[in-house]
């Protein structure tokens, strides 16, 4: 039986379908079997950030619809074997599926899957609603600006009273130079704030851009260091210790540099 | 019969507030999430930005009140806002409304709001002098 994790923010823009999106072709990369759910109804994206928009002939309302059956909306991704997404619909609304609707989606889905991964849309109305509804666990995105830790802090107070405890944190777009100048709130601020687990820290990188832009996941960049970050998340969520990226820039000089004294 | 409970010292009757209700609440309220009570609270746990603590009472705060906090809710202007961190967004104590100055270090150490001459005054909480 597989696990449901929902991913979720409050804020837009922080990062959930980019997190998603390289959470679930990781742990593709692993062997599993995994199932991406994007429950942003009338505005999709996980199909185009993962380069599948042009598949797509049914999507989850059509499912929970009762218009055709589960495994014919699910879209097989191109590079991994394990890899299926569950589209959202563009042209209905928040309101064409109900959290019961998904709760039995995810039930149907976790026969099948190892991994089940919701994509939540911003907010904490509706759509919010539908997609913790069959969730196990919670993995909250945040960056390091005040209104995105106020929004999370929000979604871990919901999250809480909907029974879902113990929710995670990823902290996205990191500039590791401004945080040390003390012009960016740091890992340890937010942590003080929202008091719940750390499951990563995600590098500010430019390679983000330029891989979403092609329909690829950043995870399967072997040098980039947010690629790194999402390997170890990732990892991370199948129960393995792993030991958090180094916070410092710069990778290799620096090393030299401290290894021959200079700080 | 022995309960085996005993009372050490014996208080005046101006020591003990007995007639208000106070309530325990054993966890930090988040943003968006409020709390009304009709008498005194105690917050085992942080007050996050976002939230609001409104009490007729006193409000007790053991961890950071970085939150919305109204004490006396109902007028009463004896009532006191205690934190191990005061750090609110506002602070209210019955019809008084205050902010933190804009140019102040915030404390590190627990403090008290309390109404003094008509104005609120915030100072470092002392054992035994919160009441004075």
């Amino acid at each position: 039986m597989g696990e449901v994790i929902v991913v979720t923010s409050g804020k837009g823009g922080v990062g959930k379908t980019t997190t998603t999106a390289n959470l679930g072709t990781g742990l593709a990369q692993l062997g599993n079997k995994v199932a991406l759910v994007d429950a942003d109804i009338g505005l999709r994206n996980l199909d185009v950030v993962l380069g599948l928009e042009n598949r797509i002939v049914y999507d989850i309302t059509d499912v929970t619809g009762g218009h055709c059956r589960l495994r014919q909306a699910l879209i097989k991704d191109k590079r991994y074997e394990g890899l299926f997404l569950l589209p959202a619909a563009q042209t209905k609304d928040k309101t064409s599926v109900n959290p019961g609707q998904m709760k039995e989606l995810c039930e149907d889905l976790r026969q099948e899957f190892d991994y089940v991964i919701i994509d939540c849309p911003a907010g904490i109305e509706q759509g919010f609603k539908n997609a913790i509804a069959g969730a196990d666990r919670a993995v909250v995105v945040t960056t390091p600006e005040v209104s995105a830790v106020r929004d999370a802090d929000r979604i871990v107070g919901l999250l809480e009273a909907a029974e879902l405890r113990e929710p995670k944190l990823i902290v996205n777009r990191v500039r590791y130079k401004m945080v040390k100048a003390g012009d960016m709130m740091s890992i340890e601020d937010i942590i003080d704030i929202l008091a719940i687990d750390l499951l990563g820290v995600v590098p500010e990188d430019e390679m983000v851009v330029i891989t979403t832009n092609r329909g690829e996941a950043v995870i399967c960049n072997d040098h980039s260091r947010s690629g790194q970050a999402y390997r170890n998340i990732v990892r991370r969520i199948t129960g393995e210790q792993v030991p958090l990226l180094s916070l410092e820039e710069g990778g290799l000089m620096n090393r030299i540099r401290r290894m021959i004294g200079f700080k | 019969m022995d309960t085996g409970r005993k009372t050490p010292v014996s208080y005046s009757q101006e020591d003990v507030e007995g007639e208000e209700n106070t309530i325990l609440i054993r966890r930090t309220l988040r943003s968006g999430q409020k709390f009304y009570y009709e008498g005194n609270v105690i917050v085992m746990g942080d007050v996050n930005p976002g939230a609001e603590v409104v009490a007729t009472g006193h409000v007790i705060v053991m961890g950071q009140m970085r939150g919305m906090v109204h004490a006396g809710a109902e007028g009463d202007e004896s009532a006191m806002v205690m934190a191990f961190r005061l750090l609110p967004t506002q602070l209210r104590i019955a019809n008084h409304i205050t902010r933190p100055p804009d140019d102040e270090e915030p404390g590190t150490f627990p403090e008290v709001a309390k109404i003094r001459n008509g104005v609120v005054t915030i100072e470092s909480y002392q054992t035994g002098r919160a009441a004075v």
